[in-house]
């Protein structure tokens, strides 16, 4: 049970996205700073200043062998392609950086900014957040902005839902998770959002039955749907909606690069991941 | 050479020397990477690069426009549009190219292949955008119409700014350059005319006069859209004060490019009198006018060196800066 419910670092996932199936709201970005926290010091996320987006130059060479930068992307920002070329490479779970382009188009419109939980119609993104939070901050490490995650509602490339993304990596390290202490705007800094989008695909593809690829948007939206629910009416529009985004993107996904089936055998790690596409956090937030 | 001269202010000469070989790669390889992160082909130009062995100006060009080329896959579907687009260009191209007036050319359609039209699905339709509405680099056409009408509708001239290839429409420049979804061969007919714009040759045939117009009129319509953005100092330099804190997302200018802090460039704009304007757009469009003006800057200090017909060129020219220049530079 806990093994199965583990993903994303959280244990015992009580139902719901983990994260959001919804298109993040491109038009809203973060304030880039935040009232408070739950130890009472005041932080300061514009100091959370992560290296700049990679380019071709930060791919590893063997990598950009296997992944044309410049031919089956779509519309997929070109200055965008590193990030998934590097989370793959990362990751070593190959053919995924063009899944991964797929799912940041259906969740922030590959808007790195993009918020949905800051606007007041999106009450029900804060309560996504807040129910995560309430489910599962008994049974994970304490959160230092924990107050904070629960308010947030969801956001960054991969919409995560905040306390979700803040418990990345709790499965494998516990306590020594690496984002335990940061902020939840932190999701907003592409290479932070890239870190718990591949170990959360790596976590999908180790634990979970995943026929194709399109059983990962599935497990995206809800764990859930690759288990008990897997065929049902929601598993199916799921998988037919990344499909269309595929096709609309412009990103065949039966290309002969990417397997039919991706495999995470060869997942170097937390650690290594973290250390490959974050590198490290302000001292005060680790 | 003095860019007020044409009302332009705002450019360094970087005082490229043509007749230094190291300096003329470095100059074009900057030009190239620049035009290649904006269109997305880094990657081939690297390949290119790593396996050329050029060593002319020409060659540098070739590169260039190869690596551009080698991203491109057949597409059928449009074939029809890209033939007529195709042999349309080819045909605006050389009046352009004699006109010297190629940066924008301004065409009667019913003169033009097919009349610039294609058909599709039983019908014929525009080859090209009917863009003479008031834009980014001009204040629109106000007529005639085309001489004979048009089986497809054409009721203005076509009208296409190739010194900006992709971003060849005055009003659409609100994202990806529109010239970049053509086929192949019209877009490689559309990036040849901006890598023959860095050509000594027919730089000096275009008239800069064209050009600054259309610079100072983009000009006019972007400054006010930079004025209120937060500017950062440099990359490696230091700073008395503190720089702003950027948010991510957050559009900023630093060395005169505009930027967008960890996010795509591909996706950041502006809004502006004139519609939305695309940050990718307006760096590659700055880019563009600067090196038409520091490349002219240095076929004029080079003009000595260049072959007679060359230098005609510019010692006849309608543009009388050039030929004030140019008799300067021959008489040294």
């Amino acid at each position: 049970m806990w093994r199965l419910l583990s993903i994303l670092g959280v244990v015992g996932v009580a139902g719901g996205a983990l994260l959001i199936g919804r298109r993040a709201n491109a038009s809203s970005s973060t304030s880039g700073s935040t009232s408070g926290s739950s130890d009472g010091a005041t932080p300061d996320v514009a100091d959370i200043d992560l290296p700049p987006l990679p380019t071709a130059a930060d791919v590893p060479y063997e990598a950009l062998e296997m992944i044309n930068l410049e031919k089956n992307w779509g519309d997929t920002p070109p200055d965008l392609r590193p990030l998934f070329a590097l989370m793959e490479a990362t990751s070593m779970i190959v053919g995924s950086a063009r899944v991964f382009a797929v799912i940041a188009y259906r969740e922030s419109r590959f808007v790195t900014s993009a918020h949905n939980g800051n606007a007041a119609n999106e009450q029900d993104e804060r309560d996504d957040s807040k129910r995560a939070w309430d489910n599962n901050k008994d049974r994970n490490p304490p959160l230092r902005f924990g107050a904070e995650a629960a308010a947030f509602g969801s956001g960054g490339l991969f919409g995560a839902l905040a306390p979700y993304f803040l418990w990345t990596g709790v499965p494998e390290r516990g306590k020594k998770a690496p984002l335990l202490n940061a902020p939840p705007e932190l999701v907003f800094q592409p290479r932070a959002a890239a870190f718990g989008a591949v170990v959360y695909m790596q976590r999908l593809l180790a634990h979970y039955r995943v026929d194709d690829i399109a059983d990962i948007k599935a497990g995206w939206a809800n764990p859930g749907l690759l288990g008990k629910n897997r065929g049902s009416k929601t598993y199916n529009e799921v998988r037919t909606r990344f499909l269309a985004d595929a096709k609309a993107l412009g990103i065949d996904l039966f290309d002969p690069t990417i397997p039919a089936k991706l495999s995470a055998a060869s997942w170097p790690g937390v650690p290594v991941a973290f250390e490959k596409l974050v590198g490290a956090l302000p001292a005060e937030f680790t | 050479m003095d860019l007020s001269d044409y009302g332009l202010s705002g450019f360094d000469d970087p005082g490229l020397d043509l007749l230094s070989a190291t300096e003329v790669r470095s100059w074009y390889r900057r030009q190239w990477t620049g035009i290649a992160a904006a269109l997305g082909f880094s990657q081939s130009l690297e390949r290119q690069y790593a396996s050329s062995s050029t060593v002319s100006l020409a060659g540098e060009n070739q590169t260039g426009l190869e690596a551009f080329t080698s991203t491109f896959t057949a597409d059928t579907q449009a074939q029809a549009q890209a033939r007529v687009q195709s042999s349309v260009l080819a045909s605006v191209i050389a009046r352009g190219r004699q006109r010297g007036e190629l940066w924008r050319t301004v065409d009667d359609v019913a003169t033009l292949p097919d009349g610039a039209c294609f058909p599709a699905a039983g019908e014929l339709h525009r080859a090209f955008f009917p863009d003479t509405a008031p834009g980014y680099f001009g204040d629109g056409w106000p007529g005639p119409p085309p001489r004979a009408e048009s089986a497809c509708g054409w009721e203005t001239p076509l009208v296409l700014h190739l010194g900006t290839f992709p971003w060849i429409y005055s009003g659409r420049l609100e994202g990806p350059g529109p010239g970049h979804r053509w086929p192949l061969e019209p877009a490689r007919l559309g990036l040849g005319v901006v890598a023959s714009l860095l050509d000594p040759e027919t730089n000096l045939r275009q008239d800069a006069r064209q050009v600054a117009a259309i610079c100072r009129t983009f000009a006019s319509h972007t400054l006010a859209l930079l004025r209120n953005l937060p500017t950062m100092p440099p990359a490696g330099t230091w700073s008395r004060t503190p720089p702003p804190r950027l948010r991510v997302g957050q559009v900023f200018v630093r060395d005169g490019q505009v930027l967008v802090h960890q996010s795509s460039l591909h996706l950041a704009g502006l809004d502006g009198p004139r519609g939305r304007l695309s940050v990718l757009a307006y760096n590659y469009c700055v880019g563009r006018f600067a090196a038409f003006f520091a490349l002219r800057a240095a076929a004029v200090r080079a003009l000595p060196a260049l072959p007679p017909h060359v230098q005609q060129l510019a010692l006849s020219s309608p543009d009388p800066v050039l030929r004030h220049y140019a008799e300067q530079s021959i008489r040294r």
